[in-house]
């Protein structure tokens, strides 16, 4: 009874996450610890937190397609085919393959993750600092070099996306760096208002002041949209399970996180598809990315669980709530306990089960919102920004972050500068530079040309290079 | 009901922390070692204090401005208790900050300490060290250098060694730094009591070289670690070097280490706050209570807290250790590694 309680409240409270623009497992997450204290069960967190990460995965497509307004980090290149499709009256089925696909993959990895979980160790122990670093050069020059219809302008967002990341702490010096004095600066800028106002805000006003056609869409259209989402995420599996496959394989990386899995999974769909057009409602682009998304979800759970080091941003806060109720991932005590695993793998497997036919149905309401003017929901989703944006420190700096992060982001889209390169850039600013620290403080230069992994990716980078600015047909107009 | 709807709202931020009983201050995310470490010990807490804590997270460099912040207007609220830790107290030897320990009441603290482990088969005294830097991670590192090269070390000497003989890895995190000592990228680690039985007691790869003891009030000398028998930093030493760890260099690092340990953990208010009593003994109580302490125990590994006026006679004798010799060869070794450090005269007694 209280495992069911508990359950469906994770599933219902995750969805309702999940639907919040912008805001993500992540800040559902943090939102949980004014009430860890009422888990006398510690193994009721584990089914709570648990389904809360799952169903927030996949409540996130709906903003990306039918607002135009990522759900979380991972799911802003959902948007670039999913909305088009929706402006073309097929929302339903964009929203169909999104969650079929995110369901399966986040079925086949949590499988694969939960019923064989130590035997992932030696992966992890296997990718060292060499190979993160090489990993991390070959991720970025994917996504920068094979999507990007304008490259240089991609490499200038990325350049300054990571310079925006830098802004901080220095880690090598521990004296603040790029911060102007400003001590509200010196913990770097955070994620959320840069997703909200470099990506989500200038989407908002586009929409605001958009006379989009109206399609209505009856119950039939739905019901045969939806069963077409469902046909179009078999036909186009591999798609589909290639996004699992690299979504799954960056959650077993501590610390690079869910939006890069997506976006490089987006890639390597165009990279697959040369003679496909992306970016104005190919379905096929939609597959490819949500495959990523539940499988990193599902993985980053690994080096948490076995190792005590977080897979991804919302594993931090997964990892604190345990340690409250006095679970320490990564230790002894945890690793053996059969009760826990057993709950993690329950609440996981009951959690995607319950939330496919919940999704499914919702598509019917959720379509409808296509149908709405925008103008009476815009202040909705505005509020519920500047609300994710200001669960930092609640101060006034909060709000000026925002608004500072909002301009620029509308000049980045005025002057067509890839916004997604330059949160790319942002995103892995500060993984790229410790990474780097790291590598130089333990190896030389040398190293990375007689080690056989890292070898293998400095060659595919140099391929995915060469090939992005020389061969590659099929690049997209990134937002 | 009412009571989680009330939660609810504070979680949202419907609600401000000011209409809480308490609030306490973290000055790090959520997630932190800090915050888990104020989350335990607040639950057990409430019990005794007969009032809800609400916890406010104010991150930010270093963890120094929501310690400022306190500082400088959250401290006049009487019921705004702020939460240091280790990190705080290194910061107030060495970085420019506002805040200023001799300023507020203290409620309570836990003298804590780290423990540092190398590799099994690996000899520190004979290979190259490589130990990751992080927050808090200076006092290893010059104790480090001090056991490898034994009695007398000056300071000019231990820049030497820094620069040509270790490798002080920058840029990793706890969870970085791991994962590489598990897989042998670096060889020496350190980690508090309570983290290292977790994660490396009874694995073959890893092995306590020592532990930096522990603070006793009543002498002011650091002495063994009852977690760790026969394994204290001075006894190591001396079983290796035939005499007790002395010079200079020594000296900058015990005070350091002490401003980081003896205050690992520390809960303050302002001074002359009406509260200060209240909470010291709803401290005194828990801290007499088998069940409340286990709890604690259990995330912290076991040391003695200290609470009340005896903090007050640790303070004293922390800040008899600043000399002026001692903080400006600390300042002058951290700077030569990179470290922004400053040479704070009004430290100085």
């Amino acid at each position: 009874m209280e495992y069911a309680l508990f359950l469906l409240l994770g599933v219902a409270y995750g969805f309702v996450v999940g639907l919040i623009p912008v805001a993500g497992a992540t800040t559902g997450l943090i939102a949980i610890y004014s009430f860890v204290g009422y888990f006398h069960n510690p193994y009721m967190l584990v089914v709570f937190t648990t389904a809360v990460v799952v169903t927030s995965s996949i409540g996130d497509s709906f903003c990306s397609v039918v607002m135009n307004i990522p759900g979380a980090g991972g799911a802003a290149a959902t948007m670039l085919d999913g909305f088009p499709m929706a402006q073309r009256g097929e929302a339903a089925r964009a929203l169909s393959a999104s969650i079929s696909t995110s369901w399966v993959n986040g079925l086949i990895w949590g499988l694969l993750v939960f019923l064989f979980l130590p035997y992932y160790s030696k992966i992890v122990l296997g990718f060292g600092v060499r190979e993160m670093f090489t990993f991390l050069l070959f991720s970025v020059t994917c996504v920068v070099f094979i999507s990007s219809r304008y490259w240089f302008r991609g490499l200038i967002a990325l350049a300054l996306g990571i310079f925006v990341g830098l802004v901080g702490l220095d880690p090598n010096t521990a004296a603040p760096r790029f911060t102007g004095g400003l001590e509200y600066l010196g913990d770097g800028i955070q994620m959320i208002p840069v997703m909200a106002g470099v990506l989500a805000f200038p989407e908002l006003l586009s929409a605001y002041r958009m006379h989009v056609q109206r399609i209505y869409l009856d119950n039939t259209a739905i019901k045969s949209q939806l069963l077409q989402g469902i046909k179009d995420s078999w036909q186009y599996k591999w798609d589909g399970l290639r996004g699992g496959f690299i979504g799954g394989f960056i959650g077993l990386i501590p610390g690079i996180g869910g939006a890069i899995a997506d976006w490089f999974a987006y890639s390597q769909t165009i990279a697959f598809n040369k003679t496909e057009e992306f970016g104005k409602g190919n379905v096929r682009g939609v597959i490819g990315c949500e495959g990523a998304n539940n499988a990193q979800k599902a993985t980053s759970y690994v080096p948490t669980v076995l190792f005590g080091v977080p897979g991804a941003p919302f594993e931090v806060i997964i990892m604190g709530l345990f340690m409250y109720v006095g679970l320490e991932m990564g230790t002894p005590s945890v690793l053996a306990d059969q009760v826990f695993f057993d709950h993690l793998l329950s609440s996981y497997l009951w959690s995607l089960f319950i939330i496919l036919p919940v999704s499914y149905m919702f598509i019917k309401y959720a379509v409808k919102i296509t149908n709405v003017p925008f103008q009476y929901y815009f202040w909705l989703i505005l509020a519920s920004l500047v609300w994710s944006s200001t669960q930092y420190t609640g101060m006034l700096e909060d709000y000026l972050m925002l608004a500072a992060c909002a301009i620029v982001g509308l000049l980045l889209k005025y002057l067509k500068f890839s916004r997604i390169s330059f949160l790319i850039g942002f995103i892995l600013s500060a993984r790229v530079e410790s990474s780097y620290m790291q590598f130089t403080g333990l190896y030389e230069w040398h190293e990375l040309l007689t080690n056989t992994v890292p070898l293998l990716l400095l060659i595919a980078t140099g391929i995915a290079m060469v090939y992005g600015v020389f061969f590659n047909k099929a690049k997209i107009d990134f937002v | 009901m009412k009571k989680l709807l009330i939660t609810l709202l504070a979680s949202a931020g419907i609600m401000s922390a000011a209409q809480a009983e308490y609030t306490f201050i973290v000055p790090q995310k959520p997630g932190g070692g800090t915050s888990v470490w104020t989350a335990v010990v607040a639950t057990q807490l409430e019990k005794f204090l007969g009032e809800k804590i609400v916890i406010r997270h104010l991150p930010g460099a270093n963890d120094i401005p929501g310690f400022n912040k306190f500082h400088k207007e959250l401290r006049f609220d009487d019921k705004t208790v702020m939460i240091s830790h280790g990190g705080n107290g290194e910061s107030y030897l060495v970085d420019s900050v506002d805040y200023d320990y001799y300023q507020y009441d203290p409620i309570a603290m836990m003298n804590l300490t780290i423990v540092s482990a190398h590799q099994t088969g690996f000899d520190p005294a004979v290979g190259e060290i490589k130990f990751a830097a992080g927050s808090g991670t200076d006092p290893d590192m010059m104790s480090q250098i001090l056991m490898i090269n034994g009695p007398g070390l000056t300071t000019a000497r231990a820049k030497e060694i820094f620069a040509n003989n270790y490798r002080y890895v920058k840029g990793m995190n706890s969870g970085d730094r791991r994962l590489a000592y598990q897989r042998g990228e670096l060889n020496v680690t350190r980690e508090s009591t309570a983290a290292y039985t977790k994660h490396y007691e009874g694995k073959d790869f890893s092995q306590v070289w020592y532990s930096h003891g522990v603070f006793n009030l009543k002498t002011g000398q650091v002495e063994a670690d009852p977690n760790y028998p026969g394994k204290s930093f001075s006894e190591v030493f001396k079983a290796k070097w035939g005499v007790a760890p002395a010079g200079e260099f020594y000296d900058a690092y015990i005070l350091l280490r002490n401003f980081r340990d003896v205050m690992q953990k520390a809960l303050w208010v302002n001074k002359g706050n009406p509260n200060t009593d209240q909470l010291r003994e709803a401290f005194r109580k828990m801290a007499a209570d088998p069940e409340a302490m286990a709890a604690i125990y259990k995330d912290t590994g076991k040391y003695e807290w200290i609470i009340g006026k005896d903090m007050v006679t640790a303070l004293d004798m922390l800040r008899g250790q600043i000399k002026p010799n001692t903080l400006r060869n600390l300042v002058d070794f951290l700077q030569a590694t990179s470290k922004p450090a400053v040479f704070k005269e009004n430290l100085i007694k």
